[in-house]
């Protein structure tokens, strides 16, 4: 690579950028930006298509008929907020069946959560609050990101998941008040999302090595750490005032910084999961690859369809 | 090993008398069926009263920064009939969840006039981005439709609105019984 201090178009480029202007398909952008953005990007929709299955498995086994409604039409935003993305994928020149054939090749990465099971009605509810939550962090500060396509299908999506969030901790509030039985239900979900949840943020700082690049393009506007760290700081006490546990003894708060901190989170399970060898995540792409081959009938009657229509209409 | 169907441009007006703004894209093998795509993608909530789809092919844009790339090297091939053009445009650089919106139509010879025309037709717009398409192009939902659309209206557990969490955990921490 040339040297970048003396190509003006760089210096452009980051100039709007520092002004707060959106970079659009079409506009002169580095190699590397598209390369970074196709990446998250491509992740992040995928994250949303995969992120339908641990929930949808549970719609058949709603208690009634609200949370049903409730949690169909959370799976639902799921699939339109993957669509959202791939459209803003599609604007720096990858090509959706590209995307689909990489997640189900096993050669795209998603959020690792995904690969854990749901294995009691209440994890619906940990997921909402817990899983959501997290994203939401993350997705409030990407709305902020220099990518014009990237940026609005967040506002989107931000503006959706208010409601996933909210029916989860309305849900964990719930049990946490209710019999003994539902608040034993809520604390296990607690327990086995939590780790996942705090995993979500990614490596450390000082292991992601993409992160100053993603700061200076404007992509990200925070570390992984920091986003982390406000949502320990957030849920930490909302759990307590429930009577519920992070599952974390060494969970305090430190009076000097401000901040709760408990122990290390398991990198080498992290890692592991990230490489393909969580709990769930053979089963995930099985059910993607299946659920797409199950629709080839559909896609193909309906293009059949289109081109009798269109020959009738010629 | 591609059978991916056409990409159509997706155009969301959320009240009768708004504008038709960008809210993304859907793949579809024709209208009809992007049309339908479109409502289940950008219209599961209730702010959506009509949508257009309008094929990607047709669709010739410029952002700011392409205008003043081209600057004297205008090239228009202005062999084309004259015909309707919609002209769409960014208004603003302010965080949004929609991009360019309808502005009206005006005559050309070309895609590359009518961007042309419109950045002089529509002086108001700030026009950080432009797009032109064959008027014609455009594909509206059927105003029969609307049943579809308020299928969305009566669904309020989709509005964070709805759930009173943060009113519930203040009741709670100040150490009062929760009932949301």
């Amino acid at each position: 690579m040339d040297n970048p201090t003396y190509d003006p178009q760089l210096t452009e480029f980051e100039a709007r950028i520092a002004r707060g202007e959106k970079i659009e398909p079409g506009d002169w952008m580095p190699d590397a930006y598209r390369k970074q953005l196709t990446r998250i990007i491509s992740q992040h929709a995928h994250s949303e298509i995969v992120g339908m299955l641990p929930e949808g498995a549970w719609i058949t086994r709603a208690p009634n008929l609200r949370r049903k409604m409730v949690l169909l039409a959370k799976v639902q935003d799921e699939a339109g907020h993957g669509q959202y993305l791939y459209h803003a994928a599609e604007t720096l020149g990858v090509s959706r069946d590209e995307m689909i054939d990489a997640l189900h090749e096993g050669r795209a990465k998603y959020a690792s959560v995904f690969n854990y099971p749901a294995l009691g009605w209440a994890d619906m509810g940990a997921i909402g609050w817990l899983v959501d939550g997290a994203a939401i962090m993350n997705q409030t500060m990407l709305a902020h990101c220099s990518y014009g396509p990237y940026s609005r299908a967040m506002v989107r999506i931000c503006a959706e998941e208010g409601f996933h969030k909210k029916q989860g901790q309305e849900m964990i509030i719930r049990y946490a008040q209710g019999t003994p039985a539902q608040k034993q239900m809520a604390q296990e979900a607690i327990d086995r999302w939590w780790w996942p949840a705090l995993m979500m943020f990614g490596p450390h700082d000082s292991e992601s090595s993409n992160t100053p690049q993603l700061v200076r393009w404007g992509i990200k506007t925070k570390t992984n750490d920091q986003l982390r760290q406000e949502f320990i700081d957030e849920m930490v006490p909302a759990l307590q005032a429930l009577g519920l546990n992070v599952p974390d003894p060494e969970m305090r708060y430190d009076k000097a910084s401000g901040h709760w901190a408990g122990r290390e989170i398991d990198w080498d399970e992290f890692w592991r999961v990230i490489k393909g060898d969580g709990p769930m995540n053979a089963a995930r792409l099985a059910a993607r690859r299946k659920a797409h081959e199950d629709g080839r009938w559909v896609r193909e009657a309906a293009e059949a369809y289109a081109g009798r229509t269109t020959a009738v209409g010629n | 090993m591609t059978d991916q169907w056409p990409r159509y441009e997706v155009f969301k007006q959320d009240r009768p008398d708004g504008p038709f703004r960008n809210v993304g894209s859907v793949h579809a093998p024709d209208a009809e069926l992007a049309l339908m795509n479109a409502r289940d993608v950008f219209a599961r909530r209730p702010s959506c009263v009509a949508l257009w789809v309008v094929p990607d092919a047709v669709i010739v844009r410029r952002t700011a920064e392409e205008f003043a790339r081209e600057k004297g090297g205008r090239d228009e091939r202005e062999t084309e009939d004259i015909i309707q053009y919609a002209v769409f445009s960014k208004q603003s650089q302010r965080q949004a969840m929609t991009y360019v919106d309808y502005v009206g139509e005006l005559a050309a010879r070309s895609p590359v006039e009518a961007l042309h025309r419109a950045t002089e037709t529509f002086r108001e717009s700030p026009g950080i981005v432009w797009w032109v398409c064959p008027a014609s192009a455009i594909v509206p939902s059927d105003p029969d439709d609307l049943p579809g659309f308020a299928a969305a209206t009566g669904k309020m557990f989709r509005m964070p609105n709805q759930y009173h969490t943060i009113f519930t955990m203040q009741k709670i921490r100040r150490g009062e019984e929760g009932d949301d």
